[in-house]
């Protein structure tokens, strides 16, 4: 079983940092084999071709459209629709659909969110409320290290 | 009744921008514009910094060219160092360089322009984006994400795996490389290679297509500037500056980049917030010149390395005299660059003196003033610090790649809206051209937010009190 985790976020916006500390942490921690974990600023294209062998893809990123510290698992499915409207950076819906259009085949994927509270510029620097958010998004990243855990995901975005 | 058409925002391009067309009474162009419509302000709040804080902060400008600030601004440092960095140093910065050309030329040909090389410029622009590609062409598409892959992977090897690495720092390189990270970076390079010159290939064969693209946009009798080495060779680190006029003339050659202010002036207008840089000995705006892959190609007598060499003996075949004068031609160029670019990491790593442990000259600031220039995927690159005895920047001057061809996409803008757009039945294919032409620079407004594809987009025809005449919209 081949999983990627991909943290995302600007590590210069406060909260939005989120994912790839949520990354950084996980890349210490001792992870079963066959788990890949990355950081990236922004969702790039050539990301695709690192998605398209792998079994499942967890992608974690902040969140801006619920409470502040309100963290979500949800599954992701293909959507063409989402294209950004930016160059440079891609939503990962968009990047599951240019891995179905170009390689055939889809993994496995959810995106696990936590809500900031701010995204001034900060470096690397997170709320006490986005921090306490940050432990809950690294428990469900260990809760998807099991079947069980990828089984009992709803769509929704709620355990 | 004059009339105006409006751009905006233009799509598939690094940055926001809008372009207007001034149409006269019988629909004809007047005059047309590139209006640079966001402002950053790096130069003034870098002031009061530490000067070792600026290859960190000005690599921030950009999301899409950190390495290129990050390089150019570690020059400048060691420029206030004054201090020759290591052999070994310089080359794995070059490096680092040349893969960030790669992987940026990459995301301009096959993500931003393939969709109208390879569909049409007047195909339904539903589909005329990267799916449309991937549908008619999927194994050009997974090219072009491959050898972005590569590119980006060679900069994370050297970097290391984190968002913004500060592998580069004034002196050289912080580490040296790996026997084992070597091995990993020369196992990418032959399939790239590959992928470059299929790519090539397959384009040579579009070109004849686009006869008249390649007349209208933006074939302008501009000069060129680009770092040249000292034999007059294809240069993206250091080097020389080399400027030659539109009938291949050189008019400046050797300038240390340390004299750039003698050759370059920049002047401001008010419809825009990027600069017109100039070449300031024929004054503002008759200095006008061009830079990045068409420039660096038209100026540089030899690439050096086997392949590209006899892609650019090609890339000169495309006009029967003269420098190359049809910024159409920027997309042949960066695939000339690209073979080059793998060509020249392959050759840099193969020598034994890389994994040399001297990477690093340390010093204190020794001078005032420090001055760095690098070739960016885009063009010329200059950074410019000045600092007080405590080494904090007193102040700023960058002239960004894009902003050398500010004159050169407006006169080219003017062009292709002559040739195609009828101001008494606008179409969106002729839309489409005028942004076309822009992307042919590839320029690269600024890191944070990047137009793409199918925007919403709305072109209105305004009579000269404002009245809305005509419009289309899209999105």
């Amino acid at each position: 079983m081949k999983t990627l985790i991909i943290g995302y976020g600007s590590p210069i916006r406060g909260d939005d940092a989120l994912g790839p500390l949520a990354a950084d942490r996980l890349e210490n921690r001792s992870l079963p084999t066959g788990v890949e974990v990355i950081s990236r600023h922004i969702l790039t294209a050539e990301l695709v071709a690192d998605i398209a062998d792998k079994d499942r893809v967890i992608f974690l990123d902040a969140a801006a459209d619920s409470a502040p510290g309100t963290v979500r698992c949800r599954r992701l499915e293909p959507d063409a629709r989402a294209v950004s409207t930016m160059a440079h950076f891609l939503d990962p819906r968009e990047l599951l659909a240019w891995c179905e259009t170009l390689y055939g085949r889809v993994p496995e994927t959810c995106l696990v969110t936590a809500a900031g509270d701010s995204f001034d510029y900060d470096n690397y620097r997170l709320t006490p409320i986005a921090e306490a958010a940050l432990d809950r998004m690294l428990d469900w990243v260990d809760r998807l290290m099991t079947q069980e855990g990828w089984t009992a995901l709803s769509a929704d975005g709620h355990p | 009744m004059s009339r105006t058409i409006t751009i905006e925002p233009v799509t598939r391009i690094e940055g926001h921008a809008r372009i207007t067309l001034q149409l006269g009474d019988g629909g004809e162009v007047e005059d047309a514009r590139f209006h640079l419509t966001q402002f950053r302000g790096f130069e003034k709040f870098c002031e009061g910094r530490p000067y070792r804080e600026m290859p960190a902060l000005t690599a921030r400008t950009c999301g899409i060219c950190p390495v290129s600030h990050l390089l150019a601004s570690n020059k400048a440092c060691d420029h206030l160092l004054s201090v020759t960095i290591p052999p070994t140093g310089e080359h794995l910065r070059r490096i680092m360089n040349l893969a960030q050309i790669t992987q940026s030329h990459a995301l301009s040909f096959f993500h931003l322009s393939s969709p109208d090389l390879l569909l049409g410029w007047d195909s339904d622009p539903i589909s005329r984006n990267i799916f449309g590609v991937m549908r008619q062409d999927p194994a050009l598409a997974r090219d072009g994400i491959r050898l972005r892959q590569i590119g980006q992977s060679i900069i994370e090897t050297l970097g290391g795996k984190k968002i913004h690495p500060t592998w580069v720092v004034p002196g050289g390189v912080n580490e040296p490389l790996t026997l084992e990270k070597r091995d990993a970076m020369l196992k990418l390079l032959p399939e790239g290679l590959e992928i470059a010159k299929r790519t090539y290939d397959f384009f040579k064969t579009l070109v004849p297509k686009f006869k008249d693209e390649a007349t209208h946009f933006g074939r302008l009798p501009t000069m060129f500037l680009s770092l040249v080495t000292p034999q007059g060779n294809l240069e993206h680190y250091d080097g020389l500056l080399r400027i030659k006029d539109a009938k291949g003339r050189i008019v400046e050659d050797m300038v240390p980049p340390e004299d750039y202010e003698r050759v370059i002036g920049e002047a401001v207008e008010d419809f825009s917030y990027m600069k017109f840089p100039y070449y300031k000995p024929q004054g503002y705006p008759k200095g006008i010149y061009r830079v990045g892959p068409l420039a660096r190609l038209n100026n540089a007598q030899a690439c050096g390395t086997p392949y590209a060499d006899v892609a650019l003996a090609e890339f000169h075949m495309l006009q029967e005299s003269g420098p190359i004068a049809s910024s159409f031609h920027y997309h042949y160029a960066r695939l000339v660059e690209i073979i080059y670019a793998l060509e020249m990491m392959e050759r840099l790593l193969k020598d034994p003196t890389i994994l040399d442990s001297r990477v690093r000259a340390r010093a204190r600031s020794n001078r005032a003033e420090g001055i760095g220039v690098s070739e960016a995927p885009r063009g010329t690159l200059i950074h410019h610090y000045r600092i007080d005895d405590d080494g904090l920047i007193t102040w700023v001057n960058l002239i960004i790649a894009t902003g050398h061809n500010n004159l050169a996409m407006n006169q080219s803008i003017r062009q292709v809206a002559d040739a195609y757009v009828d101001g008494n039945n606008l179409q969106e294919g002729m839309l489409n051209r005028v942004e076309a032409v822009i992307r042919c620079f590839d320029p690269c407004l600024s890191c944070a937010s990047h137009a793409f594809g199918q925007m919403p987009l709305r072109i209105e025809l305004k009579d000269a009190s404002g009245r809305v005449v005509d419009s289309l919209e899209r999105g």
